[in-house]
């Protein structure tokens, strides 16, 4: 334990670097602002953020991407509350409460329990994730393919079962992802696979690309087909922050813990993320909390809940990460990507080769927290005011992102096209419900689960039994098996309950 | 049998004639296989085959007209929100939207990048009904300045220069950002 604190001293000593700390402030605001504006999600501002870091040292690209990542959990609580506009999905929980609080006359007391939650939420995970990482990486070395195979595996599932909509939605979803990633040179033979002759894709499709595509463009051409009509925003000129006492925050001490540890939870899981933890969170608290009865009356459990679950997300996602290489969403994803981009591969040895790195952005953390909190607190209203901006232009610009983005990868105008493609059939998944987030998990983790898998079967002599006969991946597979029974459970549940 | 029933099965339909499709350029991977060893088709194939069921089933559950479709467990876990109208949406602006973004990866070879983005972003904000002359054309210059001084200068992304003639004017704003 000492180890882990000294070496997060020294974290916090290679943080407060001018560069490093002009990275910390830079990704806070910009990750409120991506949490405010509506159509601008956290993974795609994160994923647009990315050519910005090409040329930046490694420390620095990580700490701003990680430092949008935290933020952009809390900034869509502002117009949540304020404006009924969720931001991000994450927000959508704190409609039922928050903005009901707000509509009772105290908004400023609302936003200063999604500050102190967020904070909480944060604070907490933060901590657990320095204590994790590694001891789990130390665990992870014991990991053979069978165990990365089953790992993977249930991150596949759990964004299938988690998720909200039409499973058999979310399950095309995930083949269409994995098939995309099949797309290119096959690892193991050499072969091209889906590639219809063409160079570029022999190379295969960069999930960067899907990603900027399916969230990007996909969601800029929907709001589009909508001619960009949002409700027009009340003017709020006295948005300001309302802390709540001492006395009431110890009032909620469990509620805040059960929250933040089972986002914290969440986060852990390959494919859950600060969404799932959110509305989790919600759900438990309306269905077992001590005021579930009064959820969704405008009670500080119901933005205390998904706000701590959401940021707690964080830390718990950056530890799968940061101790197996494995990333766990998409926002994780791309710090994977700005990792690689530096030659460095997060896992089970990163801790041993690239220590100092790893508790500079552990202390990022720390001190990204207390910042956003601080900008939170002092600049809302600056903040809020970029709704003015029209969405027209917003939208606009967000698509230059999206096309440097594309651009910037292989500098090859293939990756222009395929990502207004994959913008197109973006806004296609959207209108028919099929949702996104299976997609894009799939071209992230299909590569991996591909490798884990061909190299188990090469190991063991295509005695697929052995991803059930070894104690951690059985275990992780009988837990797979879990996750994929729940959503059954629950429709049959919900039949009983109607015939009744 | 009902209309929309057959409206409903449509995009299924679709994804199984894609993994229709797929499957076959699955069994056409030109490898040499190794004894004892799964193919580089194996893993597609697994993923085609899921896709297929899960599309069969669905066409044959709404066909049947079998009630209760599954749903992951976020939806037992939201509330319901109130019901809204859904917003009028202009199928014109969706195409114009679809149409100016394919026009733009065409130019940007042409034009270079500064061309195109300037007149892309100027054509976006007209296309989304957004009328301030002055504003459009302003924020159009600045933003395009702004990103070619951002990824030139300072981020060093290689972005396309353009043909000539057009290339001179993506050189001479190279040369007054100081490159």
């Amino acid at each position: 334990m000492t180890h882990i604190l000294l070496q997060l001293g020294q974290g916090f000593l290679d943080c407060l670097t001018p560069m490093n700390m002009l990275m910390l402030f830079i990704g806070i605001v910009i990750g409120l602002l991506i949490g405010v504006l509506p159509g601008l999600t956290l993974v795609m501002g994160v994923a647009l953020a990315l050519p910005f870091t090409y040329r930046m040292d490694v420390t620095a690209s990580i700490v701003l991407l990680s430092a949008m990542y935290v933020s952009g959990t809390y900034g869509g609580a502002f117009t949540a509350i304020l404006f009924r506009i969720p931001g991000e999905p994450i927000d959508v929980p704190m409609l039922w409460d928050g903005y009901t609080m707000g509509r009772k006359g105290q908004p400023a007391k609302a936003l200063g329990w999604t500050l102190v939650a967020a904070l909480g939420g944060g604070l907490l995970s933060a901590v657990i994730m320095v204590v994790l990482t590694q001891p789990l990486a130390v665990f992870a070395l014991r990991f053979s393919s069978p165990e990365y195979f089953a790992v993977l595996l249930f991150g596949l599932s759990s964004v299938v079962a988690l998720g909200r909509g039409s499973l058999a939605n979310a399950l095309i979803s995930l083949c269409a992802g994995l098939l995309i990633a099949c797309v290119g040179t096959d690892e193991t033979y050499g072969a091209y696979r889906f590639t219809f002759g063409s160079r570029i894709l022999a190379d295969g499709i960069e999930f960067l690309v899907v990603m900027v595509g399916a969230y990007g463009v996909g969601e800029v051409l929907s709001r589009l087909e909508t001619g960009f009509a949002t409700k027009p925003i009340d003017k709020i000129s006295n948005a300001r922050t309302e802390l709540p006492t001492l006395r009431e925050i110890a009032a909620l001490k469990s509620m805040f813990l059960r929250a933040s540890v089972l986002g914290n939870i969440i986060g852990l899981i390959p494919g859950a993320g600060a969404t799932i933890a959110s509305f989790v969170s919600y759900g438990l608290e309306a269905q077992f909390g001590k005021r579930r009865r009064e959820m969704g009356t405008g009670v500080p459990e119901g933005i205390v809940a998904p706000q701590a679950a959401a940021t707690a997300s964080v830390g718990g996602a950056l530890v799968p990460l940061l101790a197996l290489g494995i990333p766990g969403s998409g926002a994780t994803a791309i710090i994977l990507g700005a990792f690689m981009l530096h030659g460095i591969q997060p896992g089970p040895q990163v801790l041993a080769t690239s220590a100092h790195i790893v508790y500079a952005v552990f202390a990022s953390i720390f001190l990204g927290l207390a910042l956003m909190c601080v900008i939170g607190y002092f600049a809302i209203r600056p903040l809020v005011k970029i709704l003015d901006l029209p969405e027209a232009v917003v939208s606009a610009y967000v698509l230059i992102l999206c096309f440097i983005g594309a651009l910037s990868i292989r500098n090859d105008v293939t990756d222009l096209w395929l990502m207004i493609g994959f913008g197109v059939i973006g806004y296609f998944f959207e209108r028919l419900k099929f949702p996104i987030a299976p997609l894009v998990l799939g071209v992230i983790l299909g590569p991996l689960a591909e490798s884990s898998f061909m190299n188990a079967m090469i190991s063991y002599g295509n005695d697929w039994t052995v991803f059930f006969t070894r104690p951690i991946s059985g275990t992780i597979m009988a837990f797979t098996v879990v996750i994929l029974l729940l959503p059954f459970v629950q429709h049959w549940r919900a039949r009983r309950v109607a015939a009744a | 049998m009902d209309k929309s029933a057959i409206r409903s099965t449509l995009p299924y339909v679709v994804g199984l004639a894609v993994a229709a499709v797929l499957f076959h350029f699955a069994q056409t991977i030109d490898y040499t296989p190794r004894p004892g060893m799964l193919g580089p088709d194996f893993w597609p194939k697994i993923a085609i085959g899921l896709m297929a069921v899960v599309c069969l089933f669905e066409i044959a559950r709404i066909l049947l007209g079998l009630r209760g479709e599954t749903h992951g467990v976020g939806d037992v876990l939201e509330k319901a929100e109130d019901d809204e109208a859904p917003p009028t949406t202009y199928p014109w602006l969706l195409a114009g939207g679809i149409v100016l973004v394919s026009v733009y990866a065409v130019a940007v070879n042409i034009l270079g990048f500064l061309l195109s983005t300037f007149l892309f972003l100027a054509a976006f904000m007209y296309l989304g009904r957004y009328r301030r002359h002055g504003a459009v054309w302003a924020t159009s210059a600045v933003v395009t300045l702004m990103a070619a001084l951002i990824f030139m200068r300072i981020a060093y992304v290689s972005l396309p220069r353009g043909v000539p003639p057009f290339d001179a004017v993506t050189d001479f704003i190279r040369v007054m950002l100081g490159g």
